[in-house]
């Protein structure tokens, strides 16, 4: 990241991205047995950096219509530049566009525009009692008054903020570094009443993922920095919030993790998703596809707890087109979808 | 091997004073002095009647400094972007990026020479054009594959096309042993640019030239915002450029000897704004800083006995210095030093066999590294050996020329690891003949396999470090014929020339942008099926004098890396299928009128050939009016340019808006 910019003057020059990969499964999404409250699943792409190419990928799983891009669709207007999270809160999605400098807030259900919130290099956003947090690479964490649509307050945490949870009531916020000439290595702890940071725990270096399950451990995946220390997994226990271990684990430089139930998924280097097993702190499985299904970039991990399935992007070549691949529990495909450049987000949307 | 190389080392020892010790500069040579009007002059004269060669071994395209003005040509990118197979990527503005890319290949395929060296970017691999002004250049030829010539460095054998730069040499006579050029170009953007040129002869055998100019400009400009539901007018600001060039060069010339010592400065800072984004104000404040320098020298002997040599050497030193004052890190700011060196000998001797049989020998050593304040930086050292052996056989109807380039490199880093030594080993091919009766015409064809390193960046440069980059390789299969045929009458000539090729890249080399870090990977393969045509005349009509050239690009450049893929088959980003330009021109007197468009059919920037991706098709058009008289004896030329003539709004890459309409004036005075 460091002199991505400088990279982005000279490489980018050259980019003529040829690419590989091997699905040529065409969107023929028929799945199983989505519940009744589920209206579809939102993808949202990321586009190429400096391209002003995010979009919102809409799959309605009544009409069993995919929308290209909802946002154009219902505003006529672009997403804008490198949307890097999104967020559904009540009737409310807010959508982080990292290189815009704004927070999109929309109606969930139509994607119309309500706001948009200026905010210095957002990253992503979590939710807790009417107020949205939102990461800046300013190294804050702001707090959004939901019903308001105005900053209330803004968190000092580490530097370049990228990914939160919610654990135990407490917010962990990841703080990477990631633009320094050396990574941080710490995740911020803020008490969720006084809305002040209380402490810092320290990580592997470069953390950038963070998720937590049901018996208040919270996951940090982290890039390493590149040069002595690797990609790892750092768990805390929110309870203490002391690390608890650091297993070791395949990972490569993609590193969503999520957890669904008892099981944390996360893509390892050969780019398959393993499963480690959140109530015994063991890994479950090394690859969790059980088909011929390969990827070639994981790009976002998802999924719906109420029918089981887990939904995977795949980035691709990062400039062109990814794909949504839907697994039921047992981890054979069920349908893929066609999404936009770089699918980095995939939240459901309810009736 | 080491004979030859102890020939370079010690062969400067004999030419006292005259140290072939170099300096050097990667990037920017030039400078600014446009060459002497009398000779302008003369050359329309001249050239007004005497075609282009048209008829090489290998395809070749020319533009010459009294053409320059045809084009609107400020730089060495305006100069060459009419010429078939090329596509330029242009960043905007006064200080934007430009590279040349030729027939469907990245820019890093095409090596550019300036008299003869290649100017070298051991760091990326592409050489900014937009640092190269034109005022001290006399000729610029493209060439498919390889100049065709046997007495040349190694390395003008061992890139896919090759940009010659040819300067402007002092052919002064006693009875005025100078000519002083001096002029001032200014316009849209704040540019202000004062040139000198002096030229001087010493004696019979020797003379200098001397060239330097500033550049200034604001840089500003306006462009249309679309965010999709509407357009809004925005300012493009911060590309503004400060930019000092000194040149110098001493030619020693005898009948059997010729020497030259080249010495190039260049300073410039420039503001280089990041791409437009949707919602939120325009970047500003990210900088460039180059300061480059080299010192180059060749020397050329020839026997007269069937035996030629051309000694040549050149030291040069970039430093570049980037600034990004929006950059979101703990500090607020990136500020990043980088520096490059190269150490380069290279020794060619040519031997007649026959007079139609020539064989050749070409070595050439290069020492680059490089230095950089990153965290954790490696350091690299790449030494380079190049050795070419070549032939050319020439009876009355055809010619046939092989070449045989072996490339040996090792790098060396000072921490970590490095990549494994290579040994490659790459033929070229070419052949013309002349099958009819009527000699004008010409058929010609060549094949060619070239590969590219990874540059430093590829493999150390950037977060994830790529040591198992393999080189990317090309084949190229060309096929074409050229007519050319001067006239009486009212044409005085015409030449057309067309060549269809097939070019075929493995392991291209592709830079992966993502969000906190980027890495290049090898990353498939692509199918590059094109046509070049190119027609020239000049036509007299009572005291008007016309001429016009049209030349036509096609090029289908596939992506057939994964048939399973979405994307197989698509065309690749930032290719249009189609180019025409077109330029025309009027005299009369002394006064000539040109006018020049570009046509570019449609592109998309991303794998994806879908709308989303989808860049429009765009015109460009330019016009000028140049006068040219004497006043007080001293030869005179005013100009007036309009650029982007009917204020289009158009990208050539996504992102980075184009300048409207602009004005530039210039006045020039030889004395």
């Amino acid at each position: 990241m460091k002199q991505f910019k400088l990279n982005h003057l000279f490489i980018v020059l050259a980019f003529v991205a040829i690419l590989a990969s091997c699905h040529k499964d065409k969107t023929t999404p028929t799945p199983d047995k989505p519940t009744a409250q589920r209206a579809g699943i939102y993808i949202l792409n990321q586009g190429g950096i400096g391209k002003n190419n995010s979009t919102l990928t809409y799959y309605d799983y009544s009409s069993k219509t995919l929308t290209a891009d909802q946002y154009v669709a219902a505003n006529t207007s672009k997403l804008g530049d490198t949307g890097n999270d999104l967020g559904i809160y009540g009737s409310q999605m807010f959508i982080v566009l990292n290189n815009s400098n704004v927070i999109t807030v929309v109606n969930a259900k139509t994607a119309k525009l309500k706001k948009q919130i200026t905010l210095n290099q957002p990253r992503s956003v979590v939710f807790y009692k009417k107020n949205a947090f939102v990461t800046s690479y300013s190294g804050t964490v702001s707090v959004i008054d939901t019903a308001s649509l105005t900053i209330t307050k803004t968190i000092t945490v580490g530097s370049d903020p990228e990914q939160m949870v919610i654990a135990n009531g407490k917010l962990y916020v990841a703080n990477s570094g990631g633009l320094d000439l050396t990574p941080a290595t710490t995740v911020s702890v803020i008490d969720l009443t006084t809305l002040a940071e209380t402490k810092k725990i320290t990580v592997i270096a470069d953390p950038i993922s963070v998720t937590a399950d049901a018996y208040d451990n919270v996951y940090v995946l982290s890039l390493g920095n590149f040069v002595d220390v690797n990609a790892g997994l750092t768990i805390i226990d929110a309870k203490t919030d002391a690390v608890k271990s650091k297993p070791t684990v395949s990972l490569g430089y993609n590193i969503p993790i999520y957890v669904q139930g008892d099981f944390v998924y996360f893509p390892t280097a050969d780019n398959k998703i393993a499963v480690y097993n959140a109530k015994t702190q063991t890994l479950s499985a090394a690859n969790f596809i059980t088909d011929a299904t390969t990827l070639a970039v994981p790009f976002a991990i998802s999924g719906d707890p109420l029918t089981g399935e887990i939904f995977v992007t795949d980035a691709i070549d990062y400039s062109s087109a990814g794909t949504l691949y839907a697994f039921d529990k047992t981890g054979k495909k069920e349908y893929s979808i066609t999404t936009g450049t770089n699918p980095g987000k995939i939240v459901l949307l309810d009736k | 091997m080491k004979k030859t190389i102890s020939l370079i080392i010690n062969y400067p020892g004999l030419l006292p004073g005259c140290l072939a010790i170099l300096f050097c500069s990667l990037l920017p040579i030039h400078l600014f002095a446009q060459s002497d009007t009398i000779k302008n002059i003369k050359e329309v004269r001249v050239t007004s009647s005497v075609m282009p060669a048209a008829q090489g071994v290998i395809p070749s395209q020319t533009i010459s400094s009294a053409d320059f003005i045809h084009y609107n040509a400020f730089n060495i990118a305006d100069a060459v972007r009419n010429f078939s197979g090329v596509i330029i990527k242009d960043y905007g503005g006064v200080g934007g990026l430009k590279t040349v890319s030729v027939r469907g290949l990245s820019a890093n395929h095409t090596s550019i020479l300036y008299d003869g060296v290649q100017i070298n970017d051991a760091e990326n691999g592409q050489v900014d054009l937009s640092k190269l002004t034109l005022n001290n250049v006399q000729q610029i030829t493209l060439y498919n594959a390889q100049p065709p010539t046997l007495l040349q460095t190694a390395r003008a054998y061992a890139s896919a096309s090759v940009l010659s730069i040819e300067t402007i040499k002092p052919h002064l006579e006693a009875s005025k042993p100078y000519l002083i050029t001096a002029g001032i170009k200014g316009g849209s953007f704040g540019l202000v640019n004062p040139y000198l040129q002096w030229q001087q002869r010493l004696n019979n055998d020797w003379s200098f030239i001397i060239n330097t100019y500033t550049q200034n400009a604001n840089g500003n400009y306006k462009y249309q915002l679309d965010d999709g539901a509407s357009s809004t007018q925005q300012t493009r600001v911060g590309t503004g450029v400060a930019i000092q060039q000194i040149d110098g060069a001493l030619y020693w010339n005898t009948t059997d000897n010729k020497f030259n010592l080249h010495i190039n400065y260049y300073n410039s800072d420039r503001g280089l704004p990041g791409a437009v984004r949707l919602y939120t104000p325009p970047p500003i404040g990210q900088k460039l800083y180059n300061r480059d320098l080299f010192v180059q020298s060749g020397f050329e002997h020839d026997w007269h006995n069937s035996l030629k040599l051309l000694v040549n050497a050149k030291f040069s030193q970039n430093q570049l210095h980037y600034f990004d004052p929006q950059f979101p890190n703990s500090v607020g700011f990136l500020d990043q030093h980088f520096s490059q060196r190269e150490y380069y000998q290279s020794t060619a001797l040519v031997y007649h066999i026959k007079p139609n049989w020539e064989v050749s020998y070409s070595a050439d050593l290069s020492v680059n590294n490089m230095n950089a304040d990153l965290a954790n930086f490696r350091y690299p050292t790449r030494i380079t050996l190049l050795n070419v052996i070549a032939t050319n056989l020439t009876f009355s109807d055809w010619t046939l020329q092989g070449s045989l380039l072996n490339t040996n490199i090792n790098e060396t880093v000072k921490t970590g690891v490095t990549v494994p030594n290579r040994n490659v080993y790459s033929p070229t091919l070419m052949a013309t003949i002349k099958p009819f009766n009527d000699k004008n015409f010409q058929l010609r064809g060549f094949y060619k396999y070239i590969f590219r390193l990874p540059t430093f960046n590829d493999q150390y440069y950037n977060f994830i470090s790529n040591l198992n980059l393999k080189p990317e390789f090309t084949h190229q299969y060309d096929l074409g014929f050229s007519y050319s045929k001067s006239l009486q009458g009212l044409f005085d000539y015409i030449t057309l020339t067309t060549d269809a090729y097939y070019n075929n890249v493995t392991n291209k080399l592709v830079f992966i942008p993502t969000v906190n870090y980027g890495y290049t990977q090898n990353f498939g393969k692509v199918d590059i099926k094109g046509l070049d045509v190119g027609v020239k005349t000049q036509v007299k009509l009572a005291a008007y004098r016309l001429s016009l050239s049209a030349n036509y690009t096609y090029q289908q450049a596939l992506n057939v890396t994964d048939p399973a893929s979405n994307t197989y088959l698509n065309q690749l980003p930032y290719t249009p299928k189609n180019i025409v330009a077109l330029n025309a021109g009027v005299s009369r007197g002394q006064v000539s009128i040109y006018y020049n468009q570009v046509l570019s059919s449609s592109r998309y920037y991303d794998n994806d050939n879908v709308d989303a991706d989808y860049m429009p098709s765009y015109a460009v058009s330019d016009a000028s009016v140049v006068y040219k008289t004497i006043i007080k004896h001293f030869p005179v030329i005013l100009s007036a340019e309009i650029n982007n003539l009917f204020n289009k709004s158009y990208v050539v890459v996504q992102s980075y808006p184009m300048p409207g309409r602009s004005l530039r004036f210039s006045f020039q005075i030889t004395i």
